[in-house]
């Protein structure tokens, strides 16, 4: 018996590490990378069946959270059925490859849409992702938020690696036409703290813990549902039952 | 000598978790998403984190269970099985020591649980040292 008990101790904590892996990839949906994006079109994607994954994960309760920086960055009108609500960290890759995803969204749906960016910098996480905040919220203040928003996104991975960004900032502020003077002393401003804060504390309000993270009419849309396929019949879904 | 290969397995138990734990983040792609309290994300979605299709992390927890197997087969007195287990420790530690290096200077993000797992070999490698000074 003693000869062969360590090999039975062996081969339950073998059982045990393979059926508790098996157990949790099957309880845990896998989710599929942003890049998996689909280039259809809202006319070309099949609407989805009241009882499809997609359209039983967007279930999730209406938290309304406390309010965060006001004014807010908004795109698109203030009537429309759509209101999407970013959580987001320029930092952050996924939020990168998200970007142009909601981007294809805004040109698909145009005014249905209403779209929300809320800082998130997951610091100290990402290092230079409260600078990134701060270079967009500064812009913001001179009305060309969005303008520096995309520029931080479309160009992450020329900054993320460097030691000091500062000097790449002003570079996009230079290109978008700002004050870059004003824009430096904004930066490191109360105002844009403020905002910066007022937009984590809601997040955290939300049970935000990670970035991108979406709601759409104030539902959280579950993270596996933003590639653009699944993203698309997310607002189709919320499009029908606002029609309703 | 015996409550060293006791310490060793239980290590080699913790590690295994911690690898079992990254596998199914990597596998799930769990990981793919910035989180307030990781760097995993940048580090399991690193073309490091993938050696000839296997996730590292897999390789790790294979690791972890052979140096608890070896552990238990030693604490029951198998011959040669002691320096097998110093063998493949030293190996895990010089592995570990790389990645370490990678996580630093090459992907500049650090996985908490992916120092858990280096900390743990580093444990198992005192551990081994010290069962081996005990030998004379």
């Amino acid at each position: 018996m003693k000869r062969i008990l360590p090999f039975i101790i062996i081969l339950v904590v073998l059982v045990a590490a393979l059926g508790s892996a098996w157990y949790l990839t099957r309880t845990i949906p896998a989710s599929p990378t942003l890049e998996s994006q689909s280039s259809q079109s809202p006319s070309s994607q099949p609407p989805s069946s009241p009882g499809s994954p997609v359209a039983q994960q967007q279930k999730p309760p209406v938290v309304p959270g406390v309010p965060g920086a006001d004014p807010p960055h908004v795109l698109g009108p203030a009537d429309a059925p759509i209101k999407i609500e970013e959580f987001g960290d320029f930092e952050c890759p996924p939020c990168g490859i998200f970007h142009p995803i909601l981007e294809q969204m805004h040109t698909e749906f145009g005014d249905k849409l209403q779209i929300t960016f809320r800082e998130f910098p997951l610091v100290p996480t990402h290092q230079h992702a409260l600078a990134a905040a701060s270079a967009a919220e500064a812009a913001g203040l001179q009305g060309k938020f969005w303008e520096m928003h995309d520029l931080l996104y479309e160009h992450q991975n020329d900054w993320k690696k460097e030691f000091d960004v500062r000097p790449i900032f002003e570079g996009y502020a230079k290109q978008i036409g700002i004050d870059v003077e004003r824009y430096k002393r904004d930066m490191n401003g109360d105002l844009v703290a403020q905002r910066i804060f007022a937009d984590g504390k809601r997040g955290h309000s939300l049970g935000v813990k990670g970035t991108p993270t979406v709601f759409i009419n104030g539902r959280e849309v579950p993270f596996e549902n933003l590639p653009a396929e699944k993203l698309r019949v997310v607002i189709q879904n919320e499009l029908r039952s606002s029609s309703k | 000598m015996r409550k060293l290969y006791v310490v060793a397995a239980l290590l080699a138990l913790v590690g295994l978790a911690d690898a079992l734990y990254l596998t199914i983040e990597h596998v799930t792609g769990q990981s793919v998403r910035c989180t307030i309290i990781s760097g995993c994300s940048a580090v399991l979605s690193s073309p490091y984190a993938v050696v000839a299709g296997i996730p590292l992390a897999a390789i790790g927890a294979a690791a972890y269970f052979t140096v608890f197997s070896l552990a238990i087969l030693a604490l029951f007195g198998y011959p040669r099985v002691a320096t097998l287990l110093r063998a493949v420790v030293i190996t895990m530690f010089a592995i570990s020591v790389w990645l370490i290096y990678l996580q630093a200077f090459v992907i500049r993000e650090f996985c908490q649980y992916c120092l858990l797992s280096a900390a743990i070999t580093v444990a198992l490698l005192v551990v081994v040292v010290i069962s081996r000074g005990l030998r004379g």
